[in-house]
């Protein structure tokens, strides 16, 4: 695997209109991601999280500010193949198997797709679908198919990985079963990972640090560091200093909705 | 499959499930042999099955010929118009000012009644050409508008997905649009290939030749024998319904199992709200008579029968026959309009009626749905002489061919809209004691308003053409048969005349109901 790169994230502002209405979606803000780490942006719905990780992949352009991935522009970085993407929404192409799902990218990317079958193949034995190359999306089940777009955005080898809501389709207890299959995924690739979320405890779970944000304009309000040893265990989800940081963390999102 | 797993069917189940499900058919045929060999109906005007099979059995000689021609004909028409389509709708999609440019051809095309030009293109062309030409442009709406459709709802996500890649606009067609397009564009070409037939049997109607059913339907008209034309009736209807069940068939087994896992949410297919642009506007309307004025000097059509839309101007303001022409035109026009747009009333309130009762009696829709199918399968050019024979010549006849033309449609459309209101919304205002006018008023009316005024939109066209079918044929009034007589007379000016203005009206009506139906979505807060 190709070493980890870094995000960086600074000074970025951006405001939509849409029917002689200005929304402020994100004013000024910064985050930095080492190389190899896990972070979570968590904040309310309409707080920008998404659109912070539209333009990190250059679908969407910014006011002010830059992003920079390894030592690129996003157009650059991602043309180049160093990142990969999951949505909320598995977004697999019906008529494709889950293999050829996977190598989407690869095709996107003009890159051959021959020579790594056998790549493709261990990935999908990686998140647990051995077995099910050949199968159709429609025959799979809600989870299967987040499964597939897991093993999709890790088809480039990239060296960043963007994961906005992967699993905030899925119910609770199938998405605890998620998180922890993508803890064992991101320690076994070592990529940089930035989760998109608006749930406390998967972000608390995965992360080295969960940024906070909150909304009007959509911002940054404090970065809180998450200090568990890895590998996590799913006990943690009943661990009481677990539990503290998921109430802080809640705190700060609460706190924002009476100043801002 | 486990051990104490659904017990198969076993065969007498199914027997007995399959005749549950069609004693409604056999019951109606039952019906309809006793009627017709009791001559219950219009004195004889119906004939009975056996006497249609027998009829049948003794024409058998003659069919093959005419089946055949009919089949030429509006396979090539069904190739041409579907590769134009395709073609047309990707352009569209890529380059969309060319859409709004073609969009008053395309709405032209879409809503021109055959009939109205199947006597000029047989003064213009020779041959299979006439027939082949109208095929091709019944053909034509119906695919380009399901190929822009289904290019364009693609599922964003995955295009966005594809962009994270660096993927463009070239790469989302390839990658997402083109093959997610697929069952849209096949679901166009099984409701285009019905059309296909209809528009041949026309031409061969309204432009002579030695075969075709339209040919043998036109030649069997004055022989007065109800059994030939139910024959003829009836073999066009199988055709037409052949054509659709082979695509039904191929799209469901090409698709199958990689149906989008997510469907789209359907709504009424409306256009979406252009900002005015003025050039492209004036374009757009402009685009049909330039092409008009192109086809009709790339043909060197000789000037006395080819007329260019400024002979036409001039023939109705200028000239020495205008005031008379301008007369004739008149009546006639007050005698289709009127009964155009109350066929559609009554076949709209009809078909109100049973959605909103459905829902109430599904038992009794299902049974009855088949039959209505049937209507709607068979080509309107058979259908008329039938109906002619059963109400006669008068206005009842063809008040009742619009509203077989309206009914059915709309019927489908309102359904739909009604389908589309969650049961707990429809339950609602019973559960707070609401009578059951309230409770249409409240819920039924204002869900399905829209979905009827795109009915109207899609069905005013051909109840025009049904109008006009019977006219010429059967009423001996207004535009038909202004357009058959002045065919008679070899008229050139008055066909031309009445092919632009039952065009223009089919267009009227068009934009009228797309503008009703905006006011209404926007009214509702949706659009």
């Amino acid at each position: 695997m190709t070493a980890p790169a870094r995000i960086d994230l600074d000074h970025l502002s951006k405001t939509f209109r849409s029917r002689g209405q200005v929304v402020e979606a994100l004013r000024d803000v910064s985050l930095h991601c080492p190389a190899g780490s896990f972070t979570a942006l968590i904040g309310p719905s309409g707080c920008g999280k998404s659109t912070i990780l539209r333009t990190a992949l250059g679908l969407e352009s910014l006011d002010a500010g830059s992003v920079t991935i390894g030592d690129m522009g996003p157009e650059k970085a991602t043309r180049g193949g160093l990142t990969g993407v999951a949505f909320q929404d598995a977004a697999l192409l019906p008529w494709r198997t889950v293999a050829q799902n996977v190598a989407l990218p690869l095709e996107v990317l003009g890159r051959p797709v021959a020579p790594e079958a056998g790549r493709i193949r261990a990935l999908i034995e990686l998140v647990g679908l051995k077995g099910r190359e050949d199968a159709l999306p429609g025959e799979l089940s809600g989870g299967m198919r987040q499964r597939v777009a897991i093993a999709r955005a890790l088809v480039t080898e990239p060296r960043i990985l963007f994961l906005d809501e992967p699993f905030g389709a899925l119910d609770q207890i199938l998405r605890r079963q998620m998180n922890f299959e993508l803890q064992r995924i991101w320690a076994e690739t070592k990529v940089t990972a930035l989760l998109v979320t608006h749930g406390i405890d998967e972000a608390v779970f995965l992360a080295d640090r969960v940024a906070v944000m909150q909304a009007g304009p959509g911002r940054i309000v404090e970065v809180v560091d998450v200090p568990f040893a890895r590998p996590r265990a799913p006990e943690l989800f009943s661990d009481d200093t677990f539990h503290h940081l998921c109430d802080h963390i809640a705190g700060v999102l609460h706190g924002g909705a009476h100043v801002g | 499959m486990s051990a104490e797993g659904a017990r198969y069917p076993s065969t007498a189940d199914r027997v007995l499930a399959a005749a549950r499900r069609l004693w409604p058919v056999v019951l109606l045929l039952t019906l309809w042999e006793v009627a017709g060999l009791m001559n219950w109906v219009a004195g004889g005007a119906l004939p009975s099955p056996s006497e249609i099979a027998y009829r049948y059995w003794l024409d058998w000689g003659d069919y093959p010929r005419h089946i055949r021609a009919t089949l030429i004909a509006s396979g090539a028409g069904f190739l041409i118009g579907n590769a134009i389509a395709v073609a047309a709708g990707l352009m569209f999609v890529l380059v969309p000012v060319t859409g709004r440019i073609a969009r008053g051809l395309n709405i032209a095309i879409f809503a021109l009644p055959p009939i109205a030009i199947a006597p000029i293109l047989a003064l213009t062309l020779e041959g299979m050409a006439p027939r082949v030409v109208l095929a091709t442009l019944g053909v034509y709406f119906v695919t380009m508008q399901a190929t822009v459709t289904g290019l364009q709802q693609f599922d964003s996500r995955a295009g966005d997905l594809v962009r994270a890649y660096g993927g463009g606009d070239a790469a989302v067609m390839r990658f997402v649009q083109i093959r997610g397009a697929i069952p849209a564009i096949l679901s166009g070409f099984r409701v285009a290939a019905p059309n296909a037939v209809l528009g041949a049997i026309l031409a061969e109607f309204g432009g002579g030749g030695r075969w075709g059913l339209g040919t043998y339907l036109l030649g069997s008209l004055g022989r007065g024998d109800p059994a030939r034309l139910w024959g003829i009736g009836l073999t066009a209807t199988a055709i037409s319904g052949l054509s659709y069940a082979v695509f039904a068939i191929l799209s469901a087994r090409m698709l199958g199992r990689t149906r989008a896992v997510n469907l789209n949410p359907a709504a009424p297919p409306s256009e979406a709200r252009q900002p005015l642009n003025i050039p492209v506007m004036a374009a757009s309307i402009a685009l049909p008579f330039v092409l008009w004025w192109v086809t009709l000097w790339a043909l060197q059509a000789p000037r006395m029968i080819g007329k260019t839309p400024w002979d036409v101007i001039e023939y109705l303001f200028f000239s020495a026959q205008s005031a008379q022409a301008q007369e004739r035109l008149i009546a006639a026009l007050m005698q289709t309009l009127p009964i155009t747009l109350a066929g559609m009333a009554a076949g709209m309130a009809f078909a109100f009626a049973l959605a909103v009762s459905s829902r109430l009696t599904p038992g009794f829709t299902r049974a009855f749905l088949p039959v209505a199918l049937v209507t709607q399968t068979m080509p309107l050019v058979a259908l008329t002489p039938l109906l002619v024979l059963i109400l006669g010549r008068g206005t009842a006849v063809t008040l009742w061919i619009t509203i077989s033309v309206t009914f059915f449609p709309a019927y489908v459309m309102i359904a739909q809209g009604l389908a589309q209101v969650p049961r707990a919304a429809l339950e609602l205002p019973r559960a707070y004691g609401a009578t059951a006018w309230r409770e249409l008023r409240l819920v039924a009316i204002p869900a399905s308003a829209p979905w009827a005024m795109a009915a109207v939109r899609l069905t005013a066209p051909r109840a025009l053409l049904g109008v006009m079918i019977a006219e010429w044929l059967a009423t001996g009034r207004g535009l038909g048969n202004l357009l058959n007589q002045s065919r008679g007379y070899m008229d050139f000016n008055m066909i031309w005349t009445v092919a632009l203005a039952s065009v223009l009206i089919a267009v009227a009506f068009y934009q009228l109901a797309l503008w009703i139906e905006r006011l209404i979505m926007i009214r509702m807060g949706g659009g």
